[in-house]
């Protein structure tokens, strides 16, 4: 059917249009509200899978610290079980190294931490002595003096009785030692070849040890760990042998604590005991 | 009474000669020139103590007599030249002549001689108080401050 008059016509198809735009309005709405959902839907998921992850983090570090509680169970464990069949290793008496060999080391190392006096050094020393000597010789006569004054002469005494106190206040300097220079050195090198013998000796041991695999001492093991790290197996012995020295020169006799308790006092016991306890560390952590 | 104090001055004049011969003898390079030392420096403080017996046997009698002609004289002029402004300097002399009284030689080994300087000056403090009136106070304060300085150096 046709309408004949135009504004008719018009009017119908304006009603169309209008239907048309209303069915888009509507289907723009409903894909806005499906994007709405897809969205919160997709947050979700991503919510929930970052949770597991952290829930996974957290399993990841328990099983890490189990582990590690494994590692040092199998450890021990392995030492009870070589305990009950295999020999243990002695780094405890050391017959072969006598005490004169050590009293030698420690008076190399006495003569290492010695001051010795430069030539400037030892004359001004000098000078001094023979400042205090002067002094000491002024402060005798006037003491001297105090002997003989009559008692009522006030400012002689004053003056005697300060000219004598100007000794007591003070302390002769040590004459600077002549051939102690020579000495020390005599000392050093002695001290050094013995260190050598010494070390020699406690290196051989503790390579027979560890070629027949015996079980280390409680103290050794926990200081140097079960074994050589792999591939710096050199190292590992230069630090034992010194860690079986250092017990060996300062009488350490404890059965779990390698280097015993620290020393207070700086000089070459402290820095040893460091320079290992740094070292160990690093051969436990490898 | 005076002869006992000199006597034991003698004494330790002796031993502290016996003890000097024996530092002398050793030497300042010697190993036990310190413990001599100390030694002899006792006997020095000895003779010093045995002197100031010595002085405080000899100027006990001397500082009372003046701290009480001090005591005395403050009174007179209290009461002959009154004024509140000269209070001030017979009052401090008063309390140095009675400190004085009390103790005239002290304790330290320079104090018998500080202490009579310190009367000494409350004495003439108080004759000049007619004439100066509170400022002879001045004189007082310059006899204790005195006294401080000899006794503690």
């Amino acid at each position: 059917m046709m309408d004949i008059d135009p504004v008719k016509a018009l009017d119908g198809k304006i009603e169309r249009l209008k239907k048309d735009l209303k069915s888009l309005g509507n289907r723009l709405d409903h894909a806005q509200t499906e994007a709405a959902q897809q969205q919160l839907s997709t947050t979700n998921q991503l919510r929930d899978t970052t949770r597991k992850v952290a829930k996974t983090n957290e399993r990841v570090t328990e099983l890490a610290d189990s582990v590690h509680r494994l590692e040092r169970l199998l450890v021990a464990l392995n030492r009870k079980v070589r305990a009950g069949e295999t020999q243990k290793a002695d780094f405890d008496s050391w017959p072969e190294i006598e005490k004169p060999l050590i009293a030698r080391i420690l008076a190399g190392q006495e003569a290492y931490a010695r001051k010795t006096f430069t030539p400037q050094e030892a004359k001004d020393t000098r000078k001094a002595i023979a400042d205090y000597d002067k002094a000491a010789m002024a402060a005798i006569d006037a003491a001297e003096a105090l002997t003989t004054l009559p008692p009522n002469a006030e400012s002689l005494w004053r003056k005697k009785y300060k000219q004598w106190h100007t000794i007591t206040r003070k302390q002769r300097p040590d004459a600077p030692d002549e051939n102690g220079h020579a000495k020390d050195t005599a000392a050093k090198s002695a001290g050094n070849e013995a260190v050598a013998e010494a070390r020699e000796l406690i290196r051989t041991r503790i390579e027979d040890a560890v070629a027949r695999d015996l079980l280390f001492p409680a103290w050794f093991e926990n200081m140097l760990g079960p074994a050589a790290p792999p591939g710096k197996a050199d190292d590992w012995l230069y630090t034992a042998t010194d860690v079986v020295l250092y017990r060996l020169l300062h009488d350490v006799t404890s059965p779990a604590n390698a280097l015993g308790a620290p020393p207070q006092e700086q000089g070459h016991r402290r820095t040893l005991h460091d320079r290992l306890i740094v070292e160990c560390a690093d051969y436990r952590k490898a | 009474m005076a002869a006992e104090p000199f006597a034991r001055l003698a004494d330790r004049q002796h031993a502290l000669r016996t003890a000097l011969r024996a530092l002398q003898a050793a030497g300042p390079g010697s190993p036990d020139f310190p413990g001599l030392l100390a030694e002899t420096d006792k006997e020095v403080e000895a003779v010093m103590h045995a002197r100031r017996d010595v002085e405080a046997a000899r100027l006990t009698v001397p500082n009372r007599a003046i701290a009480a002609g001090t005591a005395v004289a403050a009174l007179i002029v209290v009461i002959g030249w009154f004024d509140g402004w000269s209070l001030l300097s017979v009052v401090l002399a008063l309390a140095v002549a009675a400190a004085v009284l009390v103790d005239p030689v002290g304790r330290m080994i320079w104090e018998p001689r500080a202490r009579t300087a310190a009367i000494v000056a409350a004495l003439v403090a108080v004759l000049l108080t007619p004439l100066a009136n509170g400022w002879a106070a001045l004189a007082v304060l310059a006899g204790v401050a005195w006294w401080a300085w000899r006794t503690l150096r």
